[in-house]
């Protein structure tokens, strides 16, 4: 039976909020591949998800998403809708995908960030924030899904790897997820 | 029994994980992310939400300066890497003193560059007598769908959103967002972004314009205007946002599609936003920077002009079947 340490995984989770804000904020912006531009708030998402799922993926989908609405001058709220959904059907499997399984985290990933990229540049076509549908694509959708999935690594990396070996180490008793 | 827990397979669990609660959670988020997207689509800057995000800004500014900053030694990193390997038969006092010199170099250079680029600020608001304030970039766009960069001045300043923002080699763009202490500027190269501009020498105006692919162009100019590679594109005045005459760019290529209204010109943009330097927020214009009722009737006959050449060729391809291919080149 599995318990599940719950203030420890507040802990956890607030720290990687933490990373992940600082990282949108600082770091996003000076690291560009042309218009191109990592989101960190879809990484934080996508390691909530996939370690953890269920209700809380969701919601920490939703904040993740509307902490970037709030940092760039698009619509409010578009980002927060694309990464609540996304969020659900990253946590939809009943296990922890990050847990020793860093290609299969990676490709889940890496597929959950184009599909959102591409749902966010079609939105910003329709709401005219954007005028042709190939520059859209080609110079901003496909350079910003290329630098957030090198972004997702270094975390895929952690939680895959040194997390499962430090918890099957003795460092951790029966914590799921952060 | 699981015991280490990082995984959600196999076995009850207690605690958190329970799938089942999370559709209701979808639901009511995904609502009001809706919902806030309606609204700020809807409402534009006078959305509350808006209020929200200027508010964010100001709290978050200080995270931006520290990245931006930080940042800044990173841009010559490839060459200490070259000094690094070059150094090692060297002996390390001579070494240490080198470097120590070569930092105090830079560092000067630094400065006298930034001396030299306010005075070019001072001279710049003294020759177009701008009335304007100072300030500095501190960060550039945090997402790839805008090219935005922040300053480190807002309405607390003065400032408010529609005021243009120069360096001292031309403007680089307009402020879109004001919070209390930091502004958000969309650059001329934004695919939002529209200035009316003209060509400097021959006074042919038009609409210069982003795009996706960071290319400038100027629109709206007919095809029977002479523009030429290297031409200086400056502000018209008119819209009365930007000032009269101010630099933008210069023209580096002109082309000419058949059958075309307009010319297809592409700029280079004077002013770059690469370095966060000291940028010039012109808070008012002042007599004379406004275009002249001459220039309005200018603009305007610019392009009634060619729309009535363009319906009288319209009507003469009418006429002439025979001749339609060759009117068409």
């Amino acid at each position: 039976m599995q318990v599940s340490d719950k203030t420890h995984d507040t802990k956890g989770l607030a720290i990687l909020a933490a990373v992940c804000a600082v990282l949108q904020l600082a770091l996003a912006p000076n690291i560009a591949l042309g218009n191109g531009r990592a989101n960190f708030a879809l990484v934080f998402a996508a390691c909530i998800a996939l370690s953890r799922g269920g209700s809380q993926s969701v919601v920490c989908g939703f904040f993740a998403g509307l902490f970037f609405d709030l940092t760039t001058t698009g619509p409010i709220g578009l980002m927060s809708f694309v990464l609540t959904v996304t969020s659900y059907f990253l946590g939809s499997e009943q296990r922890n995908r990050m847990s020793g399984d860093f290609a299969a985290s990676v490709a889940a990933y890496s597929a959950a960030t184009l599909a959102s990229t591409l749902v966010y540049c079609l939105a910003m076509l329709l709401t005219g924030n954007s005028s042709s549908v190939v520059d859209a694509v080609v110079f901003r959708a496909v350079p910003a899904t290329f630098l957030s999935i090198v972004a997702f690594l270094p975390f895929a990396y952690y939680f895959s790897r040194v997390r499962s070996s430090s918890a099957l180490s003795g460092g951790h008793f029966s914590r799921r997820g952060i | 029994m699981a015991y280490t827990g990082l995984g959600r397979s196999g076995g009850p669990t207690i605690g958190q994980n329970s799938k089942g609660g999370s559709g209701r959670q979808l639901i009511v988020c995904c609502a009001a992310s809706l919902v806030m997207f309606t609204a700020s689509c809807r409402m534009g800057s006078s959305s509350p939400l808006e209020a929200v995000r200027s508010a964010f800004t100001v709290v978050t500014t200080p995270v931006r300066y520290i990245g931006a900053t930080v940042s800044v030694p990173f841009q010559g990193l490839g060459n200490v890497f070259a000094n690094l390997t070059s150094d090692q038969e060297s002996l390390s006092d001579l070494k240490a003193e080198n470097e120590r010199l070569q930092a105090r170099n830079a560092e000067l250079e630094e400065s006298e560059q930034t001396a030299k680029r306010l005075q070019d600020l001072l001279n710049l608001k003294d020759s177009y007598s701008l009335q304007s304030t100072g300030a500095r970039i501190i960060s550039a766009s945090t997402d790839s769908w805008s090219s935005t960069v922040t300053i480190n001045s807002g309405s607390a300043s003065g400032l408010t959103v529609g005021m243009p923002v120069m360096a001292s080699n031309g403007v680089i763009g307009q402020i879109v967002e004001c919070g209390a202490t930091s502004s958000t500027v969309r650059l001329l190269t934004d695919e939002n972004s529209s200035v009316s501009a003209m060509i400097q020498s021959s006074r042919a105006q038009g609409m210069l314009k982003g795009s996706a692919t960071g290319q400038v162009t100027l629109d709206m100019i007919a095809s029977d205007q002479e523009v030429s590679v290297g031409d200086v594109v400056v502000t018209s005045g008119l819209g009365g946002v930007f000032p009269k005459g101010l630099p933008l760019g210069k023209v580096t290529n002109v082309e000419k599609a058949a059958g075309s209204l307009y010319l297809q010109i592409t700029v280079e943009i004077f002013a770059g936003t690469e370095n966060f330097e000291e940028v010039l927020v012109i808070t008012s214009l002042t007599e004379g920077q406004e275009a002249t009722a001459e220039d309005i009737s200018d603009a305007d006959a610019q392009d009634t002009s060619k729309v009535v050449s363009s319906t009288s060729d319209a009507a003469a391809d009418d006429t002439t079947d025979a001749d339609a291919s060759t009117d068409g080149e």
